[in-house]
């Protein structure tokens, strides 16, 4: 009887792991004949949190199983502009990268980047991507070098403490913030008066003046035939910071310091980072900023996230704009097709296609627990994907993580879901170019009380203009 | 006889002048891989347009006259003669007094020493982010702080543009002024101490030997010291650009952070890039011949 039961038990267990082999195997290996190396840019840091370089490890082990022979190199690399251009001329640029979307088409004008349309077909997402994205990760043919790695809708960060200091609450106990850019430079003089600290962190350093400030000059009317660039009947790009509505746009940039006075002292030598530095420490009370820059007031400057929140971006005379950007990943010009599928593949894993498995779920599980743990809002993500399915996946992950009152954040999102807010994208050429002639004359705007601000603007279009008669006009 | 003598020693001669070569030609290798290649390279760049760093067309000087019609090269070139010259107003003198007062010190000479040089052993970002937070303009500003127990208003100190630039030089002149002082002892150390037994039998004093055997005697290191902190605060780039960014409005913007931004701040033209090093170059080899030129004068007088 015994024995009849051993051979029943054997018999069954050998038929379980006959069965069930060739589907483990299935889902392990995917691809034993892809033979390449990649290397991978942003890889985390000896010094980045544990948590963050486990998931990595974790990717890479993913890879390591289901593409056995595909070695992962990994690099930490970063990128800026200046470092990558040499990296890609010497063939030593990272397999992937990842730049702003303010850099795609520089880099695909000028070759340094590699076509990944092929390698995006054969995992049949070249159809889900955002229209928008594709027209910034696109050249003229319709070849793709890019793909999105996060969206972001620009915003406004607000300091709730300051906001409770100056007595700029709600019944319902949330902050009465700025819906227009009058009241923003209203709210902001009252917190100055009340707090002493500044209504509004402008970070006119470098590029970043001038790229916030394109934001607020399209809520002026610098869009359509008043756009700040734009391309003429004969194809010329024409530069245009003199019109009414810009000039009136900068009007506005000089008031703020010298009529409302609500901006930080340092604000030429502000940049992006040190702007989250003075909102997180309580030092100022309003930054224009994005949905994906949640955690650097919260997480790393400390700001309890029941003292953060986020809202749309204040509508001016002409309307309600925002500028939608984001990051993306970009990869090195020398890639081979092979590198092109091994590189989707390692993206797949990190969930940045829209692909949904086990794996994937866990994988952004994971990502939105790390999140949660060292003290980031977690909030709901803008996608570039056009799937349903799953972004709906993804909400349910967020939710589940989520740490914050959404009253905070909801204005924002249902602004851009209900359509409230028009998203536009970064000026379309040459953009860290204009955004520096225009921090210039911000900066001369709050320096110099009595500056002109239509010879300031004049002579930044002259420049501008000479810059792209240049570089497109090729005049 | 006297022939094949001569051809001997012509060839161990050559045997040693060989040996000589064989010694250099890894510095001379490296030099004219790392120097003179890019150093030329960038001479042909600035006469071409470009694309990246692929040389599109030859333009000859195009580039020289669009980089130097331009409002902020004129002000990037002003602004470096201003840095030059608070360099030398702030970061001159500074280093011969720290050395001179180091050297009249009779105890703890070596910690004095030490203590002067310790900026320079700090790395220059971290000196720079240190006096940013010291400078900073916001409440939370050390200056402001300070200041603000006695009663001082909070000021902005690095939007100021006729601040700016001896801001930044106060910095340099902080990290840089110990090293130099270093310098400057060690020439003193060299100067003869009968001179000064002399010159106290005589009955001069401190002041008067200062003056009189000491400064003399260091003066022509003090030239040569004077020529490298010109060329070196003529390069001035990472100071400004962290601390300020350029700004406000230009205001401390120096030729060599110019270069950068043409060539990485967003524009990639290496072309123009070149065209300002290059100008920037001649610049200092004016000035260096100009030095050459009275040193050899003042040799002369001698």
């Amino acid at each position: 009887m015994n024995k009849l039961i051993r051979t029943l038990a054997l018999t069954l267990a050998l038929c379980c792991l006959t069965a069930a082999s060739p589907l483990a195997l299935a889902g392990e290996v995917i691809d034993a004949d892809l033979t390449c190396s990649i290397t991978l840019g942003n890889w985390p840091a000896d010094t980045a949190p544990e948590a963050e370089k486990a998931l990595f490890e974790g990717y890479k082990a993913t890879m390591a199983k289901q593409y056995p022979n595909v070695t992962l190199i990994p690099d930490y690399y970063s990128y800026t502009l200046s470092n990558y251009v040499p990296m890609a001329k010497g063939g030593t640029a990272p397999s992937i990268f990842q730049p702003p979307f303010t850099d795609p088409q520089l880099l695909i004008s000028q070759n340094l980047v590699g076509d990944v349309t092929d390698a995006l077909e054969a995992f049949g997402v070249l159809d889900k991507f955002s229209p928008s994205y594709v027209e910034m990760l696109a050249d003229e043919n319709g070849r793709i070098y890019g793909l999105p790695r996060d969206g972001y809708v620009l915003g406004m960060h607000i300091n709730i403490e300051l906001f409770r200091e100056a007595g700029l609450m709600t019944e319902d106990g949330l902050p009465k913030y700025p819906t227009t850019l009058q009241e923003l430079a209203e709210y902001g003089q009252i917190i100055k008066e009340k707090t002493g600290k500044a209504g509004l962190v402008f970070p006119a350093s470098e590029t970043y003046g001038g790229w916030l400030f394109t934001n607020i000059a399209w809520n002026f009317g610098c869009v359509g035939e008043s756009a700040l660039e734009y391309q003429d009947e004969d194809g010329r790009w024409v530069c245009n910071f003199t019109s009414p509505e810009c000039v009136a746009a900068m009007e506005y940039m000089r008031d703020l310091r010298w009529k409302y006075d609500i901006l930080n002292a340092d604000a030429t030598t502000t940049d992006w980072a040190s702007a989250h530095s003075l909102l997180g420490t309580g030092e100022a009370a309003m930054n224009f900023a994005a949905d994906d820059s949640v955690d650097q007031p919260t997480a790393y400057k400390g700001l309890p996230v029941e003292d953060f929140a986020l809202i749309p971006f204040p509508a001016g005379d002409a309307g309600r704009y925002a500028l939608a950007g984001g990051t993306c990943y970009m990869f090195a010009p020398n890639i081979t097709k092979d590198q092109g599928i091994a590189l989707m593949a390692y993206l797949k894993i990190l969930g940045k296609l829209p692909f949904l498995d086990d794996d994937i779920i866990a994988g952004m599980r994971s990502d939105y627990a790390a999140k949660r743990d060292r003290g980031a809002s977690v909030i709901p993500a803008i996608s570039a994907w056009n799937d349903d399915e799953y972004n709906a996946a993804k909400q349910a992950i967020i939710d589940e993580f989520s740490n914050v009152d959404m009253r905070l954040y909801n204005d924002f999102f249902d602004s851009i879901s209900e359509g409230t807010i028009t998203l536009k994208s970064e000026e379309p050429v040459f953009a860290q170019q204009l955004y520096r002639e225009l921090t210039a004359v911000i900066q001369r705007m709050i320096t110099r009380e009595g500056a002109d601000v239509l010879k300031a603007l004049k002579k930044a279009e002259e420049s501008f203009q000479e810059y792209l008669d240049d570089e497109i006009n090729d005049i | 006889m006297s022939g094949q003598n001569a051809r001997t020693r012509s060839r161990a001669r050559l045997a040693e002048d060989l040996k000589s070569w064989m010694i250099m030609l890894p510095g001379l290798i490296l030099m004219t891989f790392f120097i003179w290649e890019p150093l030329l390279e960038s001479v042909r760049m600035s006469l071409y347009k470009t694309r990246n760093i692929e040389l599109v067309r030859f333009i000859g000087l195009d580039n020289f006259i669009s980089v130097v019609g331009k409002d902020d090269f004129l002000q990037a070139l002003a602004n470096t003669f201003s840095y030059t010259f608070w360099s030398l107003i702030i970061g001159f003198a500074l280093p011969v007094l720290l050395a001179l007062l180091i050297g009249e010190t009779v105890r703890g000479k070596s910690f004095f020493r030490t203590a002067a040089y310790l900026p320079n052993m700090l790395p220059g970002l971290a000196v720079i982010i240190l006096w940013s937070s010291f400078f900073s303009g916001e409440k939370s500003g050390v200056l402001n702080i300070l200041l603000g127990r006695l009663g001082i208003p909070q000021q902005s100190y690095l939007t100021r543009y006729e601040w700016v630039i001896p801001i930044i030089i106060i910095i340099s002149t902080w990290k840089g002024a110990g090293a130099t002082a270093l310098i400057y002892m060690a020439g003193m150390a060299g100067v003869n101490p009968e001179l000064y037994e002399a010159a106290a039998i005589d009955g001069a004093t401190v002041w008067q030997r200062v003056f009189h055997i000491l400064l003399p005697s260091i003066r022509k290191l003090a030239g040569t010291l004077l020529i490298l902190q010109i060329i070196s605060v003529f390069q001035i780039m990472y100071e400004p650009m962290v601390l300020t960014k350029g700004g406000p409005d230009n205001a401390s913007l120096s030729l060599m952070q110019l270069m950068w931004q043409y060539a990485f701040g967003g524009s990639m033209n290496y072309g123009k890039a070149s065209a300002v090093a290059v100008i920037v170059t001649l610049i200092l080899l004016v000035m260096t011949a100009i030095y050459s030129y009275f040193n050899r004068k003042e040799s002369d007088w001698d």
